[in-house]
C-alpha cells in the first residue's frame, strides 16, 4: 500500500500507481458523499444494509471493510453498542480531497471559489434570453453586427444600461438615458441619431453582456 | 396554474413582432398544434387544418414548432414558480401545482397576492401570461385556472366554492371522462355542484374511490397531495412523428418507425425502464389510423431485440399503396430493467453484450449528439427530409446557429428575434 511508504520514496511512484490511487480516493469520496447525504436526509446514520444499498454493496462484509476505513479517517465512528454515529461529516465542511494521502490537494482548494463562464455571463437564469444582432448603430460600445448579446428581462433599467426596447412600434438596442422624466435612446454610432419616444417607450430587457466568438 | 396557449405565447414572446396577432403553431404538420387567443377568438380550434384555417382567420400567421424554445420556458416557468414554494408538481408541459400552504407568513402577503407575484414575474421574466386558481384542493385549484383565461386569477375560499360548480358540466372536470359523466347525467347530475352536494353516502354507493376522491375535493377536502419529485416512473413511453408529404415508399414508412422505436428506447434507457409489450401504430393519409400490439419474449430496451417483433409487426399492418402520414411506437408494461430476469432460454453472453453496445451508444450520444450511431434501418429518415421542401418548415432557432451550434446541440438559452 502507498500509504505505509515513506515520503522520501515517493518519488518512485510510478505513474500506473499514482492514477490507481486517484480512482480510489475517488471512489472513497463519491461514498463518503452519499453517506453524508443520507445523514443530511433522514438526519441519522444509515446502517449496515443500507449503506450497502446506497453504495451498491451486496456483502455486509465489504461494508464492514468500508465503515473501518471510514473509521480510519474519523469520517464516522462507533459508539458502544457498535452503532454508526457521524464523525466528520457531521460538519458541513467540503471534502477536500481524503485525508489517506496526508496532504489534501492545495489545487482543489484554490479551485473551490471559482465561477464558470455560464454563472458569470447570466445572473438570473430564468430571465435571460440571446439575440443576435444585425445593425451597427452600437459599434461604439463595441457591439457589432453578427454579435451575441445576452439580455436580462428581469432587470430594472437605469440610465446608462444598454437596453432593447419598442419605440412607436420599432425595435432597438441603445443606450438608456434618463434625465428627470425624460428619456433618450443613444445610439454609440454617428451615422444614428438619438430617439426621443413620442408615444410609447416598452424596454424588454437590459443587455448585460455581448459574446463574439472568432473560432 | 396554467399557462395560456403556451406554444403559441412562446413564440410571441422571442418574436415580439407577432405579439397582439392570430399565430398558429405546427406548420410542419400541416394542421394546428396551438393557437393563440387572438387566433382562437377567430375560431380557430386545434387540429384543424390549413384549409379552414384560411377561411376563418385569413390573416393567420402559422410557424413552425420549435419545441426545443418551449422546453426551455417550460423548465423555466417551473424554476420562477420553485422561488415561491419548493413544493411543486410539474403536471404536464405548462400545467403545474404548487402547495402555497403556510408561505403567508415568510412573503408577508395573502395567497391571492402570493399569486399574482407569481404571474407578475413570469411575464416579466419571460414573456408570456398565465393563468392561476388558488383554492383549497388541487382540483378546485384546477377549475379556478380555466375560470378566467387568458391572465386570469381566480380565487376560490370554501365559502365560494358553490359559485363556481354552478355552471359547470361535470364532464368538464379533471378526472371524470365521458363514461363517467354519462354515468352521472343517468344518476340526475348534470354539473359539478349537484355532484358536491350529494351526501357521502350516496357516493360511497354509486361511485368508486377515484370520483369518491373528486367529490371530496370538490368540497374543499385536499385528498391528491402535490408530488413534488420530478416524473420519474412512466406507465408508457410513446414516440410519434408525422412526415410530409404522406409516403407510400414502405422502406421510409418503416424507417420512421424504427427511429420511432429507437427514440422511445433511448428515452426507457434514460429512465432504466424495459418494456413488456410493443405497440405499432401507422395513421394513414386519410387520418386513419391501424395499429399492432406485440408481446415481448422478453422486457427489453433494445431496439435489436426489438426489431424482429417489429417487422412482423409491420408487415401485417402495412398495406402497399397507400399513403401514410405518421407512425407511432408504444412501448408499455414497462418495469425497471434491474428486475429483468433472464429466462432459461435466453442467451445470456448475447444480451451482455447488447447491453455495453447500447451503453457505449449511449455515452456517444450525450457526447456528440443524440442519433450519431442509429440503426440502418431508420437511414432512409435521412435520405428523405422529414417535412419536405420549404425551409421556413424548420424553425429559425435551428437554422439561424450561432458559431459553435449545429443541428444536434445548440445553447441552452432562448433566442429572441428581433432585428437591432
Amino acid at each position: 500500500m502507498f500509504l505505509s511508504l515513506p515520503l522520501d520514496s515517493k518519488r518512485s511512484f510510478t505513474y500506473n500507481g499514482n492514477m490507481k490511487q486517484e480512482l480510489r480516493e475517488e471512489k472513497l469520496k463519491s461514498r463518503i458523499q452519499e453517506i453524508s447525504h443520507f445523514y443530511y436526509q433522514k438526519g441519522r446514520m444509515p446502517s449496515f444494509s443500507e449503506i450497502g444499498e446506497l453504495i451498491g454493496l451486496k456483502s455486509k462484509n465489504a461494508v464492514s471493510k468500508l465503515v473501518i476505513r471510514l473509521e480510519e479517517l474519523k469520517v464516522l465512528a462507533r459508539d458502544e453498542k457498535g452503532r454508526l454515529t457521524p464523525g466528520s461529516i457531521k460538519f458541513p465542511v467540503r471534502i477536500l480531497g481524503t485525508v489517506e494521502a496526508g496532504f489534501p490537494s492545495p489545487a482543489e482548494e484554490e479551485l473551490a471559489d471559482t465561477r464558470s463562464l455560464d454563472e458569470m455571463l447570466i445572473q438570473n437564469h430564468e430571465a435571460t434570453f440571446m439575440l443576435k444582432v444585425s445593425g451597427d448603430s452600437m459599434s461604439g460600445a463595441g457591439i457589432l453586427p453578427g454579435d451575441m448579446v445576452i439580455v436580462n428581462k428581469g432587470q430594472t433599467p437605469r440610465s446608462g444600461d444598454i437596453v432593447i426596447a419598442e419605440v412607436d412600434g420599432e425595435w432597438t438596442m441603445k443606450y438608456l438615458r434618463k434625465r428627470g422624466d425624460k428619456i433618450t435612446l443613444m445610439p454609440a454610432n454617428p451615422k444614428y441619431k438619438p430617439i426621443k419616444p413620442k408615444n410609447e417607450l416598452k424596454i424588454s430587457g437590459v443587455v448585460t453582456a455581448v459574446v463574439r466568438k472568432y473560432k | 396554474m396554467d399557462a395560456d396557449a403556451f406554444f403559441a405565447s412562446c413564440e410571441q414572446a422571442i418574436h415580439p413582432e407577432l405579439r397582439g396577432k392570430p399565430v398558429i403553431t405546427g406548420k410542419e404538420r400541416g394542421i394546428v398544434a396551438a393557437a393563440s387567443y387572438e387566433a382562437k377568438a377567430r375560431g380557430v380550434k386545434r387540429g384543424m387544418g390549413y384549409f379552414d384555417v384560411k377561411k376563418v382567420c385569413p390573416e393567420a400567421i402559422i410557424v413552425p414548432s420549435d419545441y426545443e424554445t418551449y422546453s426551455l420556458f417550460s423548465v423555466r416557468m417551473f424554476e420562477i414558480l420553485r422561488r415561491f414554494s419548493p413544493d411543486l408538481e410539474e403536471y404536464s408541459i405548462d400545467e403545474a401545482f404548487v402547495d402555497l400552504t403556510g408561505l403567508r407568513r415568510s412573503f408577508h402577503c395573502s395567497y391571492g397576492e402570493l399569486a399574482s407575484q407569481i404571474q407578475e414575474t413570469v411575464e416579466k421574466e419571460l414573456g408570456i401570461t398565465v393563468s392561476i386558481g388558488v383554492s383549497l384542493s388541487k382540483v378546485l385549484a384546477k377549475i379556478g385556472s380555466k375560470h378566467d383565461k387568458p391572465h386570469g386569477l381566480t380565487i376560490i375560499p370554501g365559502k365560494e366554492i358553490h359559485l363556481y360548480l354552478d355552471k359547470l358540466p361535470v364532464e368538464k372536470l379533471w378526472g371524470i371522462g365521458p363514461n363517467t359523466s354519462a354515468f352521472l347525467n343517468k344518476l340526475g347530475i348534470r354539473t359539478a355542484l349537484e355532484l358536491a352536494g350529494k351526501d357521502e353516502e350516496f357516493i360511497q354507493r354509486h361511485l368508486s374511490k377515484p370520483f369518491q376522491e373528486i367529490w371530496c375535493e370538490l368540497n374543499g377536502m385536499s385528498v391528491y397531495p402535490v408530488v413534488t419529485e420530478s416524473k420519474s416512473s412512466y406507465q408508457s413511453i410513446s414516440k410519434t412523428k408525422t412526415f410530409t408529404p404522406p409516403s407510400t415508399d414502405e422502406s421510409f414508412v418503416f424507417a420512421q418507425l424504427s427511429k420511432n422505436l429507437e427514440n422511445a428506447c433511448i428515452k426507457a434507457r434514460r429512465h432504466n425502464l424495459a418494456a413488456k409489450r410493443l405497440i405499432l401504430f401507422l395513421r394513414k393519409k386519410d387520418f386513419r389510423d391501424i395499429g399492432i400490439e406485440l408481446k415481448l419474449n422478453r422486457p427489453t430496451a433494445y431496439p435489436s431485440e426489438l426489431f424482429e417483433a417489429a417487422r412482423e409487426g409491420f408487415r401485417q399492418i402495412y398495406q402497399q399503396g397507400i399513403p401514410y402520414r405518421l407512425t407511432g411506437v408504444v412501448l408499455s408494461g414497462l418495469m425497471p430493467e434491474s428486475r429483468v430476469q433472464f429466462t432459461l432460454f435466453d442467451d445470456t453472453t448475447k444480451i451482455e453484450k447488447m447491453a455495453k453496445v447500447y451503453d457505449s451508444i449511449d455515452k456517444l450520444s450525450s457526447r456528440f449528439g443524440k442519433h450519431t450511431v442509429q440503426h440502418a434501418s431508420s437511414l432512409p429518415t435521412k435520405l428523405q427530409v422529414q417535412h419536405e421542401g420549404k425551409r421556413q418548415d424548420i424553425p429559425e432557432r435551428k437554422t439561424a446557429l450561432f458559431s459553435g451550434e449545429n443541428r444536434r446541440q445548440r445553447l441552452g438559452l432562448p433566442m429572441l428575434y428581433i432585428k437591432v
